[in-house]
């Protein structure tokens, strides 16, 4: 409804003292991966990997730094971040479960294993675990239609899942550092 | 090294990924260092490093095409009659002949290669066997389409849910770097070659380029805006990217499997490559050379990604080499590859997986070639309702016909399913998924035309099941006696 509008540009950022976009971050993206586009524009997407990679989530700080950092408008980084679901523009547990959902999967027992999360971490999916260890979500296609159904625990893919292992799977990856998910 | 495999992988049922071979053909040739039954055991599998792909006859066809001129390439591969392996079966000799004309000092300025390995349609993972075990393949099939259309950068686009596939990649190239294949200071550049640009001096760099989960950015332009750090929001045509493409500049864009046959056909000749696969199935149709990566998925006991010539019977995959169907049921219907390709019927178990499927089988087309098999057992209302659920999920929002069309598609299969249905709803939406995408597109990519034939294929072909689900519906009339306010 066009006539509705939000006053974004009065929207809070939340800051912190220290930057998210490190110095060190940023001398690596500018010998490694800016000398490849022709434009400073194509390299927002390693640019905000590198983030997500490093935090686990896209804070909007962090993006205000990428725009000051690649010369964009603000709006131009959000606008990218904001559409491919692989940034998380909000913070979200340490570790993620993504169960895939699409054909293949479905029909070669998804369900069961996606109840076996649910029941595994006593959440829905889309929700966060309590002591913020655990993220369920559900995505389409993994690519290992072969071998459904399939997940990818951060970066971690399991094939042929069975939904008796995954209290076991998610044990083992509780004890492991998170913000696996998204290497640069 | 083995990251993708599952130590919690339940072996008794499946194999982690089969491979066969077609009679027609002694040896695999895409997947000629990937052991596979008969030709190996899958427990060999390993990672190939340049080292054994050199070893192993890798890189000559690189050579062999450096001795050509880039003209020759091309022609090469357009008498080969290789047709894009990325679903839409384009020839790709073809497709590179609309890049413009080079200058006249055999330049042909800043142009661009896009390599697509956005492998994101549901059923579809064959791109990643190759990406798993021989990078080399791809990378060579890349360093020659680069030579052929004097292409000096080539992005790598591999889908962000491919970790470990993407780590495998940065390996490889970072190799391929080393012994000078791509770079300023290579083996290829020290070689004198047939283009007459720079003295016979030619570079190319090659960089990966990690999407971050978005179907869409599969579609070529599409692609193209992702890799520019914009939203993934497909491009009208024209302008095609061989024109103006990434940064403006003229653009070619190959999938991944596409490419990896280049050094075969380069090596052996576009004749040898004939005497693979078959003539069109359809009468005048174009023929489908060649052999093709096809992934099996669904209800088959030994699913995985086989290589076979072209024109194979979906029935002689299934049942002589997928092991039949699971637990003994028969078979319901298959998604020739990808589900925007439609639905093959429970009368079209035997048809030949080739790039004219379409016209002779009521079908979008033959796509991947990644069949999903579904067992009498499927209810392909919640088939129907899985894949509108994936299309309004994917659909970028562009054109109003896709954003609004594939989210009423979801809800009305949704009720369907549920129940909940009316009769008046299977012609609604019929209606609906005509609309999205009835030739002339209404949509600027294909993606709301993919929705239209996998609804629309999947109602025509089992309108019994959806029609056994649904209610009348029964209008109430309400009668005003005298005179209304």
């Amino acid at each position: 409804m066009a006539w509705i509008t939000k006053n974004s540009a009065a929207q809070k950022v939340e800051r912190r003292s220290q930057p998210y976009l490190t110095d060190a971050m940023k001398s690596d993206l500018r010998a490694r991966v800016l000398p490849r586009y022709e434009n400073p524009q194509g390299a927002l997407l390693p640019c905000l990997h590198t983030i997500q990679h490093a935090y686990g989530w896209v804070p909007a700080q962090a993006m205000l730094e990428i725009a000051e950092f690649l010369n964009l408008k603000p709006g131009d980084v959000i606008d990218t971040a904001s559409f491919y679901e692989e940034y998380w523009l909000k913070p979200k547990g340490k570790h993620l479960i993504q169960v895939c959902r699409s054909i293949a999967c479905e029909f070669c027992g998804q369900r069961e294993v996606t109840q076996a999360c649910k029941d595994a971490l006593n959440i829905d999916v889309g929700e966060t675990t309590d002591d913020g260890q655990f993220t369920l979500v559900e995505l389409e296609c993994l690519g290992s239609c072969g071998t459904a159904p399939a997940m990818l625990v951060d970066e971690t893919l399991y094939e042929n899942v069975q939904p008796a292992n995954i209290a076991r799977v998610l044990a083992d990856h509780a004890k492991k550092n998170g913000h696996g998910h998204g290497h640069h | 090294m083995t990251g993708w495999k599952s130590p919690y992988t339940d072996a008794r049922t499946r194999f982690e990924h089969t491979m066969a071979y077609s009679p027609k053909f002694s040896k695999p040739v895409l997947t000629a260092r990937i052991p596979s039954p008969p030709f190996g055991e899958f427990k060999d599998r390993h990672i190939v490093s340049y080292d054994e792909y050199v070893k192993t006859g890798g890189y000559q066809a690189l050579r062999k095409a450096l001795t050509m001129t880039p003209e020759a390439v091309v022609e090469e591969v357009k008498k080969s009659q290789l047709r894009g392996r990325g679903g839409a079966g384009f020839p790709t000799g073809l497709k590179w002949t609309f890049l413009p004309k080079p200058g006249p000092d055999g330049s042909g300025g800043q142009r661009y290669l896009a390599i697509n390995a956005d492998e994101s349609e549901p059923g579809t993972f064959k791109d990643r066997l190759l990406m798993d075990f021989d990078p080399h393949l791809v990378l060579e099939g890349i360093a020659i389409a680069c030579y052929a259309c004097r292409i000096p950068t080539a992005f790598f686009y591999i889908r962000g849910e491919y970790h470990h596939q993407a780590k495998v990649l940065e390996n490889a190239i970072k190799e391929a770097y080393e012994h000078g294949v791509f770079g300023k200071q290579g083996l290829m550049s020290g070689s004198a070659t047939q283009n007459p640009f720079n003295g016979g001096k030619w570079a190319v760099d090659c960089y990966l380029h990690r999407g971050a989960g978005a179907y869409i950015c599969g579609e070529e332009t599409a692609l193209l805006e992702g890799l520019e750090g914009k939203r993934g929001w497909p491009r009208n045509k024209p302008p095609f990217p061989a024109i103006k493409g990434l940064f403006g500049k003229p653009t070619i864009i190959n999938n991944v499997e596409t490419l990896a046959h280049l050094p075969s056909i380069l090596d052996n000749g576009s004749a040898w490559f004939a005497t693979m696969g078959t003539e069109s199935s359809f009468k005048g149709g174009a023929p489908s050379y060649g052999t093709k990566l096809m992934g099996v998925s669904g209800h088959v006991n030994r699913p995985g990604v086989f290589e076979f010539d072209l024109g194979i019977k979906l029935r002689d995959l299934v049942e002589q080499y997928c092991g039949g169907m699971r637990n003994g049921k028969k078979y319901k219907g298959a998604i020739p590859g990808g589900v925007s390709m439609g639905i093959l019927g429970p009368d079209q178990f035997d048809a030949e997986l080739d790039f004219d499927i379409g016209r002779k089988y009521n079908v979008l087309g033959l796509g991947t070639a990644c069949p999903t098999i579904f067992d009498e057992d499927t209810d392909m209302v919640a088939v129907a309702r899985n894949i509108s659920r994936f299309f309004k999920h994917e659909s970028c929002g562009q054109c109003t016909p896709c954003r609004e069309g594939s989210g009423w598609l979801y809800q009305l299969m949704s009720r369907i399913e549920e129940g909940g249905g009316r009769t008046k709803d299977l012609d609604l939406a019929l209606e609906i998924a005509t609309s999205m995408g009835s030739m002339p597109g209404t949509t600027i990519c294909g993606l709301a035309d993919g929705n239209n034939w996998a609804i629309r294929t999947i109602m025509n072909k089992y309108w019994d099941e959806f029609t056994a689900k649904v209610k009348p519906t029964f209008v109430p009339v309400r009668v005003t006696v005298g005179a209304s306010a």
